[in-house]
């Protein structure tokens, strides 16, 4: 989707605010919504599945709300949608039921070793041979659609070199609605002069990975 | 997966957009009431939920990241491995995990430089670097990363010379990127240890080049 998410060459944000020794959360309510992202779900959610969701709050929300305040709103907004809580629920923040069952605490050894399966192979067999090589040159799709996608705005319409041939990896596109498609993904090279214009930097350039959908033979 | 759960993108902005008007607009109190929703379906214990937190905040972070790149610089054959496996290369200190499926190992040389960034949502190698720095989620970054990445450098510190080649990798898909930085010079008979000690986050994503002792 065109949305206020695909941030890549927008211009007007003003200078990036440097920092170095950062905690890894600023707040403790931050820290809680990581450790409930990691911890609770439905069974219809996936990763591109949370991003698009993200993707879909209101575009003033998107830019004015802290990031892990974003995952929070996911993960309320997902629930309703699942069915799992009531709109008014989550609006007075309690189910009004007698507390259900008594869930399994988990300890750190346990939740190390959660992180470490975590480890998830996106790869595919391919079932049909790649369309394209490392070297060939591509061109990028002008249009996209409505739903989840991973071709950023700025890189659309746009000649590059494929430079790694990933074999097939599984689509965005398809797997936030829940149909597990994959595609051949590539890591495309585009010149900076491609992409901003004649006063880039001659050998600067940007890496984008992208897949199969996403390119024409230039 | 089941198929009979809506996957439509105006109903769910819908949704979105009802709570975010009616919830009070503290996050922390939005964070009360889906954290009090959950337990009380019994769909977590809130001890998890503390297990979580200590392991992102005591555990996993930006050393062990730089214990990789260490033993990179002491160790070729490690260096060799990580550079073509970068995942089978940090399973070997058990670092695997969270969004390093594919990870790829981009290296520094005197005539290259590697910026990584997301411009999309923020993706990050959570196992390796621990939390992502408040800067690489800001639009400031994601926006300007790909399109004025050396003024972007240069707010952090890095004149990044005309002769050498910058490339930015933009995380589009599960593939994440670890940036090697060059082991500085002045380094020779250090320890594992030592130099570990001179690789900031910063440098592993690409905003810190010279990590020369004393620098940073």
């Amino acid at each position: 989707m065109d949305g206020i998410h695909d941030l890549g060459g927008r211009e007007g944000f003003g200078p990036v605010v440097v920092s170095r020794d950062d905690p890894p959360f600023a707040e403790e309510w931050e820290a809680r919504v990581y450790a409930l992202s990691e911890s609770v779900g439905a069974e219809d959610w996936s990763i591109d599945w949370f991003r698009h969701m993200v993707e879909l709050l209101p575009p003033q929300a998107y830019l004015s709300i802290p990031y892990f305040e974003k995952w929070c709103m996911v993960m309320l907004s997902g629930f309703v949608n699942s069915g799992v809580f009531t709109p008014d629920q989550v609006l007075v923040g309690t189910t009004g039921e007698t507390a259900q069952g008594e869930p399994k605490r988990r300890s750190l050894q346990d939740v190390m070793e959660t992180d470490r399966r975590r480890c998830i192979d996106y790869s595919r067999e391919q079932s049909t041979p790649p369309r394209f090589a490392v070297g060939d040159y591509v061109r990028t799709v002008r249009h996209g659609h409505a739903g989840h996608t991973r071709l950023p705005g700025y890189a659309r319409d746009c000649v590059g070199e494929v430079v790694t041939a990933h074999g097939a990896h599984l689509l965005p596109d398809e797997v936030w609605k829940g149909n597990e498609v994959a595609s051949p993904l590539y890591t495309v090279r585009f010149a900076a002069r491609t992409l901003w214009g004649p006063d880039a930097p001659e050998n600067d350039s940007v890496m984008i990975d992208l897949w199969e959908p996403y390119l024409e033979p230039a | 997966m089941p198929h009979d759960i809506e996957h439509d993108g105006a109903a769910l902005a819908d949704i979105h957009r009802h709570l975010h008007s009616h919830l009070p607009p503290e996050p922390a109190l939005r964070v009360k009431a889906l954290e009090s929703l959950v337990v009380e379906r019994g769909l977590v214990a809130p001890e998890t939920l503390d297990a979580w937190i200590e392991l992102y905040s005591e555990h996993i972070g930006p050393k062990r990241g730089a214990q990789v790149i260490a033993r990179a610089w002491v160790d070729p054959d490690f260096h060799a491995r990580l550079m073509d496996n970068a995942t089978d290369a940090i399973t070997e200190f058990g670092f695997e995990g969270n969004a390093t499926a594919h990870l790829k190992a981009v290296e520094n040389t005197e005539s290259l430089h590697n910026l990584v960034v997301c411009t999309l949502c923020s993706c990050y190698p959570f196992s390796l670097l621990g939390m992502s720095p408040p800067w690489y989620k800001s639009a400031a970054y994601r926006a300007r990363a790909v399109r004025e990445p050396r003024m972007v450098l240069a707010e952090f510190g890095i004149t990044l010379p005309e002769d050498v080649e910058l490339r930015v990798w933009d995380s589009t898909a599960e593939l994440r990127y670890l940036v090697v930085p060059q082991r500085p010079e002045g380094t020779e008979g250090w320890t594992e240890d030592q130099l570990a000690g001179l690789v900031t986050r910063n440098a592993m994503i690409g905003t810190d080049r010279d990590l020369g002792p004393g620098v940073r």
